[in-house]
C-alpha cells in the first residue's frame, strides 16, 4: 500500500500537486511569523495605493500591505478549511457506519436521513447553519463541516456495506468478534484509502466554500481575515487596484487546485491497475522486423497448401508490460487445428492458455504485443494491421465462446437483436432476414420457444442458456473454427454436459475445428481428440486424449492427471499433489520452468530449457526425461514452501 | 455427542423459499458431502447454521443444543469459497488466525497456538507475520482453515473451498481435510458441486435440489446405487464418465 502512495508521487501530476500542497502548508505555518508584522503595519499616508516596488499588490484602506496579508491569511484559510473537512469526515464516518452497527431497521432509517440530506445543496445548508450558529469563523466551520458530512456519510455507507458483505468479515463474525470490533479492525482500515482521497479533494472544495462564505460576509469577521475576507475587501476597490482582489483570488485558486489535484492523482494511482504496470515497453526494432519478413512469408505460402488446416500457429509470442519490465506469458507456441478436429488446451492459471486463445483471435488488449512467424486462419494471414477484410474474416469464420456469458452479452439489448447484428454487420443481410437467421441459430443450439426467447434480455436467460446463445452467435456466420475459453467453468455439472454435447455436435456436423481451453483435464478428455498441455507459456506436451490417462510422457502431464480425483480414484490413498506452485511468468528460471517441481529434474533441466520435439507419430513433448518412470512416493509433499512474490 | 443437526429448517428471502424443510445431520467425526447445483440452497443451508441467513422454521442444533450465534465461543466454523476474499488484506496471517481464538490466553500462548495451527495446515509458521497478499490461493485457503480451527470448533463447514483453486493445489486441501478428520476427529460439512471430489473426501453424501434434500446416505451407496432420478442425472453429467471403458 505504502508503495502505491509513493508511486503516485512519481507521476508528474502527483509530484506537482504534492509539492504545491506542501508549499501551501509550509506557508500556513511560516507566513504569520515572517510577514505578520508587515501585514499589521498601518500606514495612513499610503492608503488604497496601487502596486509599487514597496507594496507589490498595493495597500488596503488602512495602508496595510495586501500581499503580506494574503500570505499571512494562509494560516487561517487553510486551518479553517482543514477543521471543516475534519468535521465533515468525522460526522460522515459516524453517520455512514451507524447503519452497520444499528442493525437492519434503524440502519435503514439512518440511510434514508442521510440520503435526504445529500439532496440539499451544500451551500444552502451552509448558509442555513451559518445563521443558526451565528456569524464568525466558528459558525462557518461548523456550517461547512456539517454541510459536507452527508456526502461523506453516503460514501462511507456504501464502502462499509460493500466490505461488510465480504467473506473475511463474515468469518470474523462467525468467530465471535463483535460488530464494533469488526468495524474498527476489518472495515474501517480497508475503507481508509478511498476516504482519505475523497477528504483531500473535499478539502479543496471546502476551501472554496469558505472563501465564498467569507466573501458574502458570513464567514470570518474583522479584524480577523482569511482569503475570502480579503477578496471581499479587495473587490470594493477593484477599479482602483485590481491586484487587491486578484491576489487573494489567486491564492484561493492555487490552494484549491493543489488539494484537488493531489486527491485526483492519488485516486487515479490507487484506483487504476494500469498505473501499476509501469510504462509499456518500447517496441524493439528487431521485434518489429521479425514480424513479417518478406522472404519468409513467401516460403510460408508454398508450405501452407493443405486445405484441411483451419488454424496454423507458429512461434506465437505474447508480451505484456509488467511492473518490472515486459513479461512474456506466451513463449513460442506452435500448433495446427484441422477441419473437424477438436484440440484441448489445458494448464493451470498463469500457464498462458487463455492468452494464447486471445492472441489467435486477435483480441489481446492494446498493451499486449503479439508476434508469430505464422498465424493463419483458413490460409489468411492474421498478423499485421486491422483491416475491414480481416474483421469480416474473424467475424464470420471464427466463433469465440468465453467463460462468463453474462459479461460477453450486452445486458441492455435483446438476445435476438444481438445475434442478428452479426449477420447484418458482417454479411450485409437485411434486418428481417438476419432476425430469422438468429432465431434459426438459437433453435439450433437448443433454445426452446425461440420466438419468445429471442425477444428476451440476457438476464432472463439462465447461465446455460446464455452460453448457448453465445455459441449461437458464433454460428451466425459459417464458422470454420470455434475457440472456447473455459466455456463451462461457470456452469453447473448438468448444464456443463449439455454445452459440451452442443460443442461436440457442431463440430461433428459441420466439420468445424474446435479449440477448447480448460483447467479441467477431464472436460478436455471428454470432447477433444488431442490435448496441448501448457506450462509457463509453453506447450510441454501434445498428445492424443486417449493417451492422457496412461500414455503421457511429460512429468507435469502425468502429475496433472493424477492430481484430479475422478469417480474411480482410490479413496484410501492420499491424492497426488504437485509440490511447489506454478511459475510466475515474470520470474522464469533459466532451464525447464517445471524443474523446481519435477521429481525427475537434474542439473541439465535447471540449465537448459528442453525443446518441444515431435516423434514420428506426431506426438510432441518438451522434456529431457520424457517417459522415464517417476520415483515412487514423490507426490506426498505438503506443497509450496517456496518463496513467492506477491 | 456433538452431531450438527438441521431439523425441518426453512429459510425464506421475501416470498422466495430457498431452503424448504430440510433435515440433515453431520455425525461426529464424519465428513458429509452436500452436492447440488447453484441455487439449490446448499450455501444458504450452511449460512443459516452460523447465523448469516435468517431461519424461518425448524431448529439447528449442535450436540443437542442450539448453535450459538453470539458470544465469543463458536463451536461451528465456516471456510469460504474465494481465497482472495476470505482474509483481511490489511491483517497479518497470524493476527487473522489469532483473532478467532477464544479469549483468555496470554500473548505468548496465542503466538504458540498460531504456530501450531499453521504447522497443522502445512503453512510455514514463519509466514505468520506476512499479509495475505504474499500468499498463493492454496496457502490462503489453508490459512482460512487454520483460522476456523483456532476457534476450537467441533464442526467445520467448508463451502466450495476448492472450486477456486488450481487442480494441483486442490489435492493438497483435500488431503488436509481428510487428515484433520482422522487426527482431530473433526466433523466437516463439505459443500461442493464436484461429485468426484465429494466422493473422495466424504463418507456420507446428501443431494440437494430446489431447496430440498432429495437423497442422502453413505457415499458408496448414493453414488453407486442412486435411488433418486436427480442423483442419476448428476452422476451421468460427471465429465469423463462416458469415456470410461
Amino acid at each position: 500500500m505504502e508503495r502505491r502512495w509513493l508511486r503516485v508521487l512519481r507521476t508528474p501530476l502527483g509530484a506537482g500537486a504534492a509539492a504545491l500542497c506542501g508549499l501551501v502548508l509550509v506557508l500556513a505555518v511560516v507566513a504569520p511569523l515572517v510577514w505578520g508584522a508587515a501585514a499589521e503595519a498601518v500606514d495612513t499616508a499610503d492608503i488604497l495605493a496601487g502596486p509599487s516596488s514597496e507594496h507589490w499588490a498595493g495597500t488596503d484602506n488602512l495602508g496595510r500591505d495586501i500581499l503580506a496579508r494574503v500570505l499571512v491569511a494562509t494560516r487561517l484559510s487553510i486551518g479553517l478549511a482543514l477543521a471543516a473537512t475534519a468535521i465533515a469526515v468525522l460526522v460522515g464516518l459516524l453517520l455512514g457506519s451507524a447503519p452497520y452497527l444499528l442493525g437492519r431497521r434503524a440502519g435503514r432509517l439512518m440511510t434514508a436521513i442521510v440520503n435526504a440530506a445529500v439532496a440539499f445543496p451544500g451551500l444552502l445548508l451552509a448558509l442555513f447553519f451559518a445563521v443558526v450558529f451565528g456569524l464568525g469563523a466558528r459558525g462557518a466551520v461548523l456550517a461547512i463541516g456539517l454541510a459536507g458530512a452527508p456526502s461523506f456519510a453516503r460514501l462511507t455507507h456504501a464502502l462499509v456495506a460493500n466490505l461488510a458483505a465480504r467473506d473475511f468479515v463474515a468469518a470474523a463474525r462467525i468467530a465471535g468478534v463483535g460488530r464494533l470490533r469488526v468495524l474498527f479492525r476489518h472495515i474501517l482500515p480497508n475503507v481508509a484509502e478511498p476516504l482519505a482521497v475523497n477528504a483531500t479533494i473535499g478539502a479543496g472544495t471546502v476551501l472554496l466554500s469558505f472563501a465564498g462564505l467569507s466573501f458574502l460576509g458570513l464567514g470570518v469577521q474583522s479584524p480577523d481575515y482569511d482569503w475570502g475576507r480579503l477578496l471581499y475587501e479587495g473587490v470594493s476597490a477593484l477599479y482602483v487596484n485590481p491586484m487587491a482582489a486578484l491576489a487573494p483570488g489567486a491564492a484561493v485558486l492555487l490552494a484549491g487546485l493543489a488539494f484537488n489535484l493531489l486527491g485526483e492523482s492519488v485516486a487515479k494511482g490507487l484506483g487504476s491497475p494500469t498505473l501499476r504496470g509501469g510504462p509499456p515497453p518500447a517496441p524493439s526494432a528487431d521485434g518489429d522486423s521479425r514480424r513479417a519478413p518478406a522472404g519468409e512469408d513467401a516460403r510460408d505460402d508454398v508450405e501452407a497448401a493443405d486445405p484441411d488446416v483451419v488454424l496454423d500457429v507458429r512461434d506465437l509470442e505474447v508480451t505484456v508490460p509488467g511492473p518490472r519490465g515486459a513479461i512474456r506469458p506466451v513463449r513460442g507456441v506452435s500448433f495446427t487445428v484441422r477441419r473437424g478436429e477438436a484440440v484441448g488446451v489445458v494448464g493451470e492459471s498463469g500457464s498462458g492458455k487463455s492468452l494464447t486463445a486471445l492472441a489467435v483471435t486477435r483480441l489481446v488488449a492494446d498493451s499486449g504485443h503479439v508476434e508469430a512467424t505464422r498465424l493463419r486462419l483458413l490460409g489468411d494471414d492474421l498478423r499485421g494491421a486491422d483491416t475491414p477484410r480481416r474483421r469480416r474474416l474473424l467475424g464470420t469464420s471464427l466463433a469465440m465462446v468465453f467463460q462468463d456469458p453474462m459479461t460477453s452479452l450486452n445486458p441492455t439489448r435483446r438476445i435476438g437483436g444481438q445475434l442478428a447484428e452479426v449477420a447484418s454487420h458482417h454479411l450485409g443481410m437485411p434486418r428481417r432476414e438476419a432476425m430469422s437467421r438468429a432465431e434459426d441459430r438459437l433453435g439450433a443450439v437448443g433454445i426452446p420457444d425461440v420466438g419468445r426467447r429471442a425477444r428476451q434480455y440476457p438476464h432472463e436467460f439462465s447461465g446455460g442458456m446464455r452460453q448457448r446463445a453465445m455459441i449461437g452467435m458464433g454460428l451466425m456466420g459459417s464458422p470454420r473454427l470455434i475457440v472456447a475459453d473455459e466455456p463451462t467453468t461457470a456452469l453447473d455439472v448438468t448444464v456443463q454436459q449439455q454445452v459440451l454435447d452442443l460443442l461436440a455436435t457442431i463440430r461433428g456436423d459441420d466439420a468445424v475445428g474446435l479449440v477448447l481451453i480448460s483447467h479441467d483435464v477431464t472436460v478436455v478428455g471428454e470432447v477433444c481428440d488431442r490435448v496441448l498441455v501448457m506450462y509457463a507459456g509453453r506447450i510441454v506436451e501434445d498428445l492424443p486424449t486417449s493417451e492422457l490417462a496412461t500414455g503421457a510422457r511429460h512429468p507435469y502431464t502425468r502429475a496433472l492427471v493424477a492430481a484430479v480425483p475422478d469417480m474411480e480414484t482410490d479413496i484410501d490413498e492420499p491424492l497426488a499433489t504437485i509440490p511447489g506452485r506454478p511459475v510466475d511468468p515474470a520470474e522464469l528460471p533459466a532451464g525447464c520452468a517445471y524443474a523446481a517441481r519435477c521429481p525427475l529434474a537434474d542439473a541439465r533441466c535447471r540449465a537448459e530449457d528442453p525443446p518441444l520435439v515431435a516423434d514420428p507419430g506426431g506426438r510432441r513433448v518438451a522434456c529431457w526425461h520424457a517417459g522415464e518412470p517417476l520415483p515412487g512416493g514423490t507426490a506426498e509433499h505438503p506443497a509450496d514452501e517456496l518463496v513467492e512474490t506477491p | 455427542m456433538s452431531d450438527l443437526r438441521w431439523q425441518d429448517v426453512t429459510v425464506r428471502y421475501g416470498r422466495h423459499v430457498v431452503v424448504d424443510r430440510v433435515d440433515l445431520t453431520v455425525p461426529e467425526g464424519r465428513i458429509v458431502g452436500l452436492v447440488g447445483e447453484s441455487g439449490s440452497g446448499k450455501s444458504t443451508l450452511a449460512r443459516a447454521a452460523v447465523g448469516l441467513a435468517p431461519v424461518h422454521g425448524g431448529t439447528i442444533t449442535l450436540g443437542g443444543a442450539p448453535v450459538p450465534t453470539s458470544g465469543r465461543r463458536r463451536p461451528l466454523q465456516m471456510v469460504f469459497q474465494d481465497p482472495y476474499a476470505s482474509l483481511d488484506p490489511r491483517m497479518t496471517v497470524g493476527d487473522s488466525v489469532a483473532e478467532a481464538m477464544p479469549p483468555g490466553r496470554s500473548r505468548q500462548q496465542r503466538r504458540a497456538e498460531v504456530e501450531r495451527l499453521l504447522e497443522l495446515v502445512h503453512v510455514d509458521p514463519a509466514r505468520a507475520r506476512t499479509r495475505p497478499g504474499g500468499l498463493s490461493g492454496g496457502q490462503r485457503q489453508r490459512v482460512a482453515i487454520a483460522r476456523a480451527l483456532a476457534a476450537r470448533p467441533r464442526v467445520v463447514i467448508a463451502d466450495e473451498i476448492t472450486s477456486a483453486l488450481d487442480v494441483s493445489i486442490q489435492g493438497v486441501v483435500l488431503n488436509l481435510l481428510r487428515e484433520l478428520r482422522r487426527d482431530l476427529g473433526l466433523s466437516i460439512l463439505f459443500i461442493s458441486h464436484n461429485l468426484a471430489v465429494v466422493r473422495y473426501v466424504a463418507s456420507h453424501v446428501a443431494v440437494m435440489r430446489a431447496g430440498r434434500i432429495v437423497e442422502q446416505g453413505p457415499t458408496e451407496r448414493v453414488l453407486g446405487h442412486p435411488n433418486h432420478d436427480y442423483t442419476r442425472t448428476l452422476l451421468a453429467a460427471v465429465p469423463g464418465r462416458r469415456s470410461q471403458p
